[in-house]
């Protein structure tokens, strides 16, 4: 994987001096709160219901082990000796004294890590697919040009202060594993008939209040004008962006407003009068990156692991495991193991630093040292032997971290909620569990499927509930936890916004309506179907019968 | 009958804290509470003039229910606990009778927990 070379180094140094001398300002009172706020937002530091929270940005998802173990030792000496990864695969420590995270920030500096741009009206963490240099079917590996990206964006002076954050996601694989089409800018790596490497770029997709999918502006960019194309739309973007209110602040209220096509022709405009030549990644720079993601030293191996085999075929845990969290790899031999971080009982994406601890040291033995984390709050070991998974998994099944739920039913997105957040209306994590106890057996979530419930705790949608399979948005209705549900959402290639389902449900019918709605799935479920694919050929009426037939 | 408190969160630790007549104190249980709007306000001034030791002090809307004070608004009952998914952080693991009353109380006034003192002259 890529590391920091001098001048990210000395990037990381000279923003932790900084921060450290105006958190001694604020608090000799030098700085009033409004003046300092902005500032600790820069590095990551929001106030919370319970205590600070600091968001550390994992750039595209990727960990060392070494990286991992650090975040751990933060959790540890730092926190309450747990961490939240989130939908932005960065991870947030809850528990942070102000007085603490100038320490905190030399210790993330160390390792290479920091919390710049997770927070503020700036681009924010590039996110692309965890499967990235392990899959087969990519065009090219998106961490290039997920760090190309950051290295360009990092404190760009032109994109700090911009109208309102700005998320880019990039994917590679027919398959979206990025939700990017529901990113201010989503970047698909394809492959012309003539070999060309190209960029389909889509913008003016979000969530939050108002969701869109992310229309394409452009089908085929030259990959070698990415960074030149991206100036040009956060140019048109900053221009015209409306600061007037921050509701209407996005691009997607820009580009819908302006029309996709109208506002592509402007980027178009803008485009043509940028120098590419000063703003496009030189061939050499893009060598070198290229050259820190080139994985060379996977073994030949035969495609089959007696071990393996064996394995699974002695232990049904196993068997469920390998059937749920493996996933295809390019190499012979190797698979993908995805971590689970949604055990029963669990809070969705949070980690203890002992499992942090865990998963780093199977990275570092088994796993050509990386960790990815995905969008879905879970994490990866990209580069597993399959002769390996049996002692992986292993460890993992002592530490908590085997639950063979990947993309089940259990397998549940929600943010923090009312449990931690200052903007949520409704909790999120217990509803979470309260779904996932009741799909704890196995043979019932796997019968069931694949099935992506997705919960926000306002409509902010950190949570994802739009593009939810069923999405779950807390409400604040009268002063009570409500929850409004939606079906029919996806943010992958099939990309599409949920249909609501009818009035909000109380706090303790949100569970029990899920039940129905899975009754009546396996009802109206035709073959090999998700739910996903049964809900939008049969529609909204037989899933409204059954859950207000119950819950009302 | 309702009541007032004062709550805010300490500029360096970001815990939760409650005005006591000049102090801020960590648990709910030791909050002041202000039955009338005038001595409510003076203390509120008191509390935004100590711009180094909080961050935004504001007053909360209280109820006594059996005779022990609970936040009206959920979120400030939140507040005043801890997550409700770990009984065991923040101050609800110290446990007593207003903790108690806080997590057996239901519904809620209104999500944000902010509002004005000229609301209890009602």
């Amino acid at each position: 994987m890529y590391r920091y070379d001098a001048i990210d180094k000395s990037i990381l140094t000279d923003r932790s001096n900084e921060f450290r001398h105006q958190v001694s300002r604020r608090l000799a009172g030098d700085m009033t709160e409004d003046q300092f706020k902005p500032l600790r937002l820069m590095n990551g530091l929001y106030l919370q219901l319970h205590a600070y929270m600091l968001r550390v940005a994992i750039p595209y998802g990727a960990l060392s082990s070494n990286q991992l173990r650090r975040l751990a030792w933060i959790g540890r000496t730092y926190d309450k000796g747990y961490g939240h990864f989130t939908t932005r695969t960065n991870i947030q420590f809850h528990w942070i004294k102000l007085r603490d995270a100038p320490d905190i920030l030399d210790a993330l500096a160390e390792a290479d890590l920091h919390a710049i741009q997770t927070s503020g009206n700036c681009i924010r963490n590039t996110t692309t697919d965890p499967y990235a240099g392990a899959t087969a079917d990519e065009a090219d590996d998106p961490r290039v040009w997920s760090e190309a990206i950051r290295q360009w964006s990092t404190i760009h002076p032109e994109f700090s202060y911009l109208p309102r954050k700005f998320k880019i996601a990039v994917t590679a694989a027919p398959e979206d594993r990025t939700a990017a089409k529901v990113h201010d800018v989503g970047l698909q790596l394809r492959r012309a008939r003539d070999g060309q490497l190209g960029f389909e770029v889509m913008v003016g997709g979000g969530l939050g209040r108002t969701p869109y999918i992310g229309q394409t502006i452009r089908e085929h960019l030259p990959v070698r004008h990415l960074l030149s194309y991206l100036t040009a739309i956060l140019r048109v973007y900053n221009r015209l962006g409306r600061r007037d209110n921050i509701y209407k602040a996005r691009i997607k209220i820009l580009v819908a407003s302006l029309g996709a096509e109208e506002f592509g022709r402007q980027v178009e405009a803008e485009w043509a009068q940028i120098d590419h030549d000063k703003v496009d990644l030189p061939d050499t720079e893009l060598a070198r990156i290229r050259g820190a993601f080139s994985r060379l030293d996977f073994e030949a191996l035969p495609a089959i692991s007696p071990l393996f085999d064996a394995t699974r075929k002695a232990d049904q845990g196993f068997a469920r495991f390998a059937r749920n969290n493996l996933k295809p790899h390019k190499a012979p031999g190797y698979t993908i193991v995805n971590i689970s971080l949604k055990p029963p009982g669990g809070v969705p994406g949070d980690c203890s630093s002992e499992q942090m601890d865990v998963v780093a040291d199977l990275a570092e033995r088994f796993g050509h040292d990386e960790i990815r984390v995905t969008h879905e709050q879970n994490l990866v070991l990209p580069h597993v032997r399959l002769d390996d998974v049996p002692e992986v998994y292993a460890a993992l099944n002592a530490a908590g971290l085997a639950t063979p739920n990947i993309s089940l039913a259990s397998d549940i997105i929600a943010c923090p909620g009312l449990d931690y957040c200052a903007l949520a209306n409704a909790r999120a994590i217990p509803v979470a569990q309260a779904i996932a106890a009741r799909f704890a057996e196995p043979e019932l979530a796997q019968k069931v499927g694949e099935l992506k419930i997705k919960i926000s705790g306002c409509i902010n949608a950190c949570g994802h509930h739009h593009v939810g399979h069923i999405g779950i948005l807390g409400v604040d209705k009268k002063g009570e936890e409500y929850y409004q549900l939606t079906l029919g959402g996806s943010g992958a290639e099939d990309a599409r916004l949920g249909d609501v389902l009818g009035p909000a449900l109380a706090y303790d019918q949100v569970a029990p309506a899920i039940d129905a709605l899975v009754d009546a799935f396996l009802k109206e479920r035709q073959g090999g179907e998700r739910f996903l694919d049964t809900y939008l050929r049969v529609g909204l009426t037989p899933f409204k019968a059954a859950v207000y037939a119950d819950a009302h | 009958m309702s009541y007032a408190a004062i709550t805010a969160n300490d500029l360096q630790t970001g815990d939760v804290v409650f005005w006591a007549s000049g102090r801020w104190v960590e648990q709910f249980a030791e909050a002041e509470l202000f039955d009338a709007a005038e001595t409510g306000e003076a203390a509120l001034d008191a509390a935004k003039a100590q711009a180094t030791r909080v961050i935004d002090p504001y007053r909360i809307d209280v109820a006594l229910e059996d005779g022990l004070p609970v936040p009206i608004s959920y979120r400030e009952r939140v507040r005043a606990l801890g997550p409700t998914i770990h009984p065991d952080m923040g101050k609800q693991a110290e446990g007593g009778s207003v903790i108690k009353a806080m997590q057996s109380a239901h519904g809620a006034a209104r999500s944000s927990g902010r509002l004005g003192l000229i609301r209890l002259k009602k």
